[in-house]
């Protein structure tokens, strides 16, 4: 049995051994607490850990919890010699991602006619860095195939979940083009 | 304004993802509303980037040229006054272009926000999971003694019937059978010598699929190298092969040189 003050231990020893994301259901059958009260419990974690002077903090993932480093230890971290680099997305790339967060699943048509240009090359580059994958295939004439985000890039752009994305003001697009009479 | 092809020697040549791209770049620089494009202006430019990038030995891809000819039409259409439509009712050409213009924008400026938000994030490092050795749990089975005694019985028993059956099967390995197209074309080239027509069925009576597979591509190389022709009178029916005359085989000889 867990008692309410060892309880944010246990789910960082939880955390620590796992290494992995843990889901949050896994995590409130540990603590043995409902889902609602383990949600509370973690949120209130996240503060505690950007708020204290720690170099680990906890993030949420798609629904699953996971600790990792501080951004701003980087350079500390650095001096292990350890760190590689990843290389950098092409402008392309960032913008097929942008057009796939903010509608997937996303058809190669879909994006090709919001970009003007073809995006094969740029598509499979996303797939091999694991940051989108295929999502089945869209009703449609030749039932192309759909796209979508992947956990990869929640985390690597450290977003804890698609719900998360900044809105787009697109509604000012919307209204206008519902204003216009289709030829 | 300066002409962009003094302006596009002068910069960098920058590389655009598309005619969007560049439209952008032609938007931002001149400091316009997007929502009211002074199209004349735009186009001139527009233009005037392809030209360089031309001049340039640039390949442009096709995607361009259709933007140039999208803002060639609508300029156009603006030149054009249109008949029996009121002016304040009259739909502004420019309308579709912008409105693609400006969902663009919108995917154009969400991109650098994840650029910047990769860049903090990638200086997050994250731990390699233990490894607990840990077993599934299983609930405790309740079984008697005489009961798991009987089922070892029974599981010895199986595994050497299981055993013996496998050993007998294992008398002998197979070796991998090896059929080059290569020695099928000699050995059919060989028969034609002869300078008879043959059955390709009689050819290859009692070999292994794989012969007679390997055969019949034989056959058809045969015949496209213009040392016989392949007759088949019905469907699924008997194959003959027919060795071409010497002299034919020179014509065809003769020909196959052209080629």
């Amino acid at each position: 049995m867990s008692t309410l003050d060892n309880i944010e231990g246990i789910i960082e020893a939880v955390l620590f051994a796992s290494g992995d994301p843990v889901p949050l259901d896994k995590l409130s059958e540990i603590i043995g607490h409902d889902r609602k009260t383990t949600r509370g419990l973690l949120t209130g974690l996240i503060q505690k850990y950007e708020h204290s002077p720690r170099g680990i903090m906890l993030r949420e993932l798609d629904g699953s919890y996971q600790l990792c480093t501080k951004p701003e230890m980087d350079e500390f971290i650095a001096r292990l010699g350890t760190i590689r680099k990843k290389q950098g997305l092409s402008p392309a790339a960032y913008e097929t991602l942008s057009i796939i967060a903010y509608n997937q699943p996303a058809t190669k048509a879909y994006i090709e006619q919001i970009r003007g240009v073809s995006s094969d090359g740029v598509i499979s580059t996303l797939m091999e860095r694991n940051l989108i994958r295929e999502a089945g295939r869209d009703d449609a004439p030749g039932k192309p195939k759909l796209y979508e985000t992947t956990e990869e890039f929640l985390r690597v752009f450290g977003f804890s979940s698609l719900r998360d994305l900044p809105v787009l003001e697109m509604n000012e697009v919307k209204e206008v083009m519902e204003n216009i009479p289709l030829d | 304004m300066k002409s962009a092809l003094t302006e596009a020697c002068t910069i960098r040549l920058q590389n655009f993802e598309g005619p969007f791209d560049l439209l952008f770049f032609l938007i931002e620089k001149n400091q316009i509303d997007i929502y009211d494009i002074p199209i004349l202006e735009i186009t001139e430019q527009y233009l005037d980037y392809l030209s360089a990038m031309q001049e340039m030995d640039l390949e442009i891809a096709s995607e361009f040229l259709v933007m140039a000819a999208t803002l060639l039409h609508i300029k156009s259409r603006m030149l054009l006054p249109s008949k029996e439509v009121a002016p304040d009712e009259e739909e502004d050409p420019r309308e579709a272009l912008i409105l693609k213009l400006v969902e663009y924008k919108k995917y154009k400026e969400f991109s650098s926000v994840l650029k910047d938000r990769e860049q903090k994030w990638e200086r997050v490092h994250y731990k390699l999971p233990e490894v607990l050795p840990v077993l599934p749990c299983e609930d405790e089975l309740e079984v008697s003694p005489i009961i798991l005694h009987q089922c070892m019985r029974d599981l010895l028993q199986r595994y050497k019937q299981k055993m013996n059956d496998v050993s007998k099967k294992m008398q002998r390995i197979l070796n991998h059978e090896k059929v080059s197209l290569k020695a099928k074309i000699h050995e059919l080239l060989g028969f034609l010598t002869k300078g008879v027509k043959v059955c390709f069925s009689k050819l290859f009576k009692r070999r292994s699929r794989l012969e007679v597979a390997t055969g019949f591509l034989a056959a058809l190389e045969i015949a496209k190298i213009g040392r016989a022709t392949l007759e088949q009178p019905t469907d699924f029916g008997e194959i003959y092969i027919i060795p071409k005359t010497k002299d034919e085989v020179a014509l065809a000889e003769e020909e196959g040189e052209l080629f």
